[in-house]
């Protein structure tokens, strides 16, 4: 049995080595349109890259509204002890105009997947063949997505942005993310998720300069049923990224109970 | 009306200055001061503007004024140049609700008496 398997083995090995062979000794008669087309593919792979989509420029999320006629998104569905969480921060904003999410993201921890995609500073995407690569202005945050179809990592340790593979079905690029830090926000108004959080993203364009990013949030510790929410980022061929040192200046640290200082101590000389 | 535009000043709350709550300051409440630039930060993650005060009787007072980042207030004509130490300022900001000397600076007017908005404005 094992003698016949590797006599097979051998023999699709030889016969590998044959058909190589054999294309490589294609080179010299004239070849049709698809086989050169396919021949300059495999040797050069950006070629490909001409298919996608065109997401050059910048995109800014800031102060934008979603085109008229879209429907208010559903309010989270969430378990028990993260409704508490959520109402006691609505709650809050309700009574203390100006209220927003207090997060370490105020002591300059960057924020994690999902709510990175969603700061007021814009984004950049960069394809190179067989990857994806987010920059995020806000803590120069990195995102890379692997398009080349390999599988999530098994156990991976977890980052702040996760680890994340995508594929293009038409124009729309879905990304898969796992292994998100479970001490970051899964959405505006809750802090903290478990290691079985997964975000989905599908990006695509839904005007000529406006990009739409529906990201739905999959935790059964967070979320009863999976949380669905779409930004929306315009773009700005003339604009570059910035650079963000948040630990350059920053006096709104959180105090040591948790709350939003506003440190006037380091005032200059 | 009142509701839409409750929602759009929600919106822009929101989104405003999330590196950090703004729970800290009367965000809306319209207060002016008038002084002399002693600093003017162009700094991430926010920019600042420190103001001295005369009191009138002698003395003077040293105020902090948050603003927007650079990467936000340098895409709408905002540069490190826009204000610099001695320029004698009108500002417009939202105070600190515990009553320091500081706030979040929503424009200002400088010696040349052009008026820089800071903040989107609103409804716009």
């Amino acid at each position: 049995m094992i003698s016949t398997l590797l006599f097979r083995g051998g023999l699709a090995a030889i016969c590998a080595i044959a058909l190589a062979a054999g294309c490589s000794s294609q080179a010299a008669p004239p070849e049709s349109a698809s086989a050169g087309a396919a021949h300059s593919a495999a040797k050069n792979p950006y070629a490909a890259l001409a298919k996608l989509p065109d997401w050059s420029g910048v995109w800014d999320p800031s102060f934008l509204r979603p085109p008229p006629g879209t429907p208010r998104p559903a309010p989270p569905k969430l378990t028990p002890a993260y409704a508490a969480q959520y109402a006691k921060y609505l709650a809050k904003n309700r009574t203390t105009p100006g209220l927003n999410f207090v997060s370490d993201v105020a002591s300059c921890v960057p924020p994690g997947l999902p709510q990175s995609m969603q700061q007021p500073y814009p984004i950049e995407f960069l394809f190179t063949p067989g990857r994806v690569t987010i920059l995020i202005e806000t803590d120069h945050l990195i995102r890379r997505i692997y398009t080349d179809g390999r599988p999530l990592p098994k156990d991976p340790d977890p980052t702040y942005q996760g680890s994340s593979i995508g594929h293009w079905e038409g124009d729309t690029l879905v990304v898969e993310t796992e292994a998100i830090n479970t001490s970051t926000s899964p959405m505006q108004g809750i802090n903290g998720h478990s290691d079985q959080f997964r975000v989905t993203e599908r990006i695509r364009l839904v005007q000529p300069d406006m990009l739409a990013i529906t990201t739905t949030r999959v935790d059964p510790t967070v979320f009863v049923e999976p949380y669905t929410t779409t930004s929306y980022y315009r773009r700005h061929r003339d604009w570059q990224i910035m650079e963000y040192v948040c630990e350059q200046n920053n006096h709104d640290a959180l105090d040591a109970h948790g709350n939003p200082a506003f440190s006037l101590k380091d005032k200059p000389e | 009306m009142s509701a839409l535009l409750c929602a759009a000043s929600l919106a822009l709350v929101g989104t405003a200055s999330a590196h950090h709550s703004t729970a800290m300051f009367e965000w809306g409440k319209e207060v002016s001061l008038n002084g002399t630039i002693k600093e003017y930060q162009w700094t991430q993650p926010h920019t600042f503007l420190w103001v001295v005060v005369d009191k009138g009787n002698g003395t003077t007072q040293e105020w902090g004024l948050e603003g927007m980042s650079p990467s936000w207030l340098g895409r709408r004509g905002w540069t490190r140049h826009s204000f610099k130490a001695g320029d004698k300022v009108s500002v417009v900001y939202y105070p600190l609700k515990d009553h320091r000397p500081g706030g979040f600076y929503v424009r200002v007017k400088g010696p040349d008496g052009k008026l820089m908005e800071a903040l989107p404005q609103r409804g716009g």
